[in-house]
């Protein structure tokens, strides 16, 4: 899996902080920060929720 | 109208009358909504409607609807002719459009990148220890009236000072004032005095104008003293633009968590067994409570509002630009489709998301510093109160005349029966 996130697009909203804060954090700036760009497969489902709650549509998910 | 839906309902033919509804639907008290929602959502999840200010609009009430019109960039908060765009309401906040029409989203993008950095996660979290010392002091101070008296209203000693203090704080407010901009706040949201909500409005600009004044000569490091200084920096950043948000920021500090500390102490006390499964477990289960919180408090009957840029078919109508949208959250937080037992308070559910911050570039910029204060009240609560129930009954208790909703009042025991 790869997680890509683009930075122009996120609100730092902080909701992918919540769903998984293994693999995502929030700068300085208060945007998106990732921490892991390839979790292993058992973080599948947080990241794929994280991405379907951004509400800015930051996170995309190659599985 | 409501009346004649009524009749249909009871009659068992599901179906809504062509009429327009006039908002708000009547609900039976402050937890539960209007049962015509289900309907709604089931048959017209995009019906015609008549505002609380007399005005047409769509109340879109399903969560697919009401989520993708949040992403959408075909709506916005502006209108190109303001003056002739639909009120929602009588007060004067998201009663009608605000923004400039040809320069929304660029001024939208400023301000959030000029906000987002002071309302992050990660700063609301190194806040909570502070907010956790302060409701300390809060609940030796109810524990203290609650020895003489035997009850103590837990809106006017926690739910309503925390927010306020940590707002305050944050924005560089002088705590001392609060009484005063509580008033205005409480004012300008109210549905019930006309045109006297727009007075506050006004009033609360000019405080904020003197405020902003006075720290001028000497900025800090709070959110009002940033925004001073990036707008002494960029001629594109209007004055009266940023005195608009340093009032809209402070008013969400009051009228907001505020709330939603009130609804979400009554959930949880209205049956006993969700208080007492918090009480077994506070820190395990109390992220869980106040996404529920979340969820399921409805503060307000409207919804957020939003202006077509152009017309959109979508659901079976045709939105044209520059009609007037709700979006209902409070509908959509409880749609069926979404959530098992969608009505039930059940912090366990496997369902993870609710749209009670919104969704999409407005999503609250305010929802840590909101989840951070929850949870550390629900907390702090349950360690310190286990017995803790109602004294007075829903039914009973005063809610405001305002859009933001929410009790007036709130009295708690914990004597012993």
């Amino acid at each position: 899996m790869k997680i890509v996130v683009d930075q122009g697009k996120c609100v730092g909203a902080g909701q992918c902080v919540l769903a998984a804060d293994d693999v995502f954090d929030q700068n300085d700036d208060g945007l998106v920060a990732l921490l892991e760009e390839n979790p292993p497969s058992e973080r599948l489902e947080d990241v794929r929720h994280a991405a379907a709650v951004c509400p800015a549509g930051a996170i995309t998910v190659q599985e | 109208m409501a009346l004649t839906v009524t009749k249909v309902l009871r009659s068992g033919v599901m179906s809504i009358a062509p009429e327009r509804l006039q908002l708000p639907l009547p609900r039976p008290n402050i937890l539960d909504l209007a049962p015509l929602y289900d309907v709604l959502r089931r048959e017209a999840p995009i019906a015609p409607v008549t505002t609380p200010a007399g005005d047409p609009a769509w109340l879109v009430t399903r969560y697919e609807e009401v989520r993708l019109l949040l992403g959408d960039k075909r709506f916005g908060r502006s209108h190109p002719e303001p003056e002739r765009a639909s009120r929602i309401s009588t007060a004067a906040v998201q009663d009608g459009p605000s923004g400039e029409y040809a320069t929304e989203e660029a001024d939208h993008a400023r301000m959030r990148r000029l906000l987002t950095p002071a309302f992050s996660a990660k700063r609301m979290r190194m806040l909570s220890d502070h907010m956790g010392r302060l409701v300390e002091t809060y609940l030796d101070e109810m524990t203290a009236e609650h020895e003489a008296t035997g009850v103590v209203d837990l809106h006017s000693r926690l739910a309503y000072p925390l927010p306020v203090a940590m707002i305050c704080l944050l924005l560089g407010v002088p705590e001392s004032d609060h009484e005063l901009f509580a008033r205005l706040s409480e004012r300008m949201a109210n549905t019930a005095i006309g045109e006297e909500a727009h007075q506050a409005r006004e009033e609360f600009f000019r405080y904020m104008v003197g405020l902003v004044e006075t720290k001028r000569p000497q900025l800090g490091e709070d959110v009002i003293s940033d925004l001073v200084r990036a707008q002494s920096e960029d001629p594109s950043f209007d004055y009266e633009q940023m005195v608009r948000l340093c009032v809209g920021l402070l008013f969400a500090g009051h009228e907001t968590t505020v709330n939603r500390i009130g609804l979400g102490t009554l959930f949880l006390l209205t049956d006993r067994s969700r208080w007492e499964a918090l009480v077994a477990d506070p820190d395990g289960r109390v992220d869980a409570v106040v996404e529920e919180v979340m969820r399921l408090g409805a503060p307000g009957d409207l919804g957020l509002l939003r202006y077509a840029r152009e017309d959109v078919d979508i659901a079976g109508v045709t939105i044209r630009a520059g009609d007037a949208v709700v979006l209902s959250i409070n509908a959509a937080n409880r749609d069926a489709d979404v959530y098992s037992d969608a009505e039930d308070f059940n912090p366990d559910r496997p369902e993870r998301t609710h749209l009670g911050f919104g969704h999409g570039a407005h999503f609250c910029i305010g929802a840590s510093l909101a989840r951070t204060e929850l949870r550390v009240v629900f907390s702090a609560l349950a360690h310190r109160l286990p017995g803790m129930r109602l004294a007075k009954d829903l039914d009973d208790l005063e809610v405001r005349t305002t859009l933001t909703g929410g009790v007036a009042e709130l009295p708690v025991t914990w004597r012993s029966l």
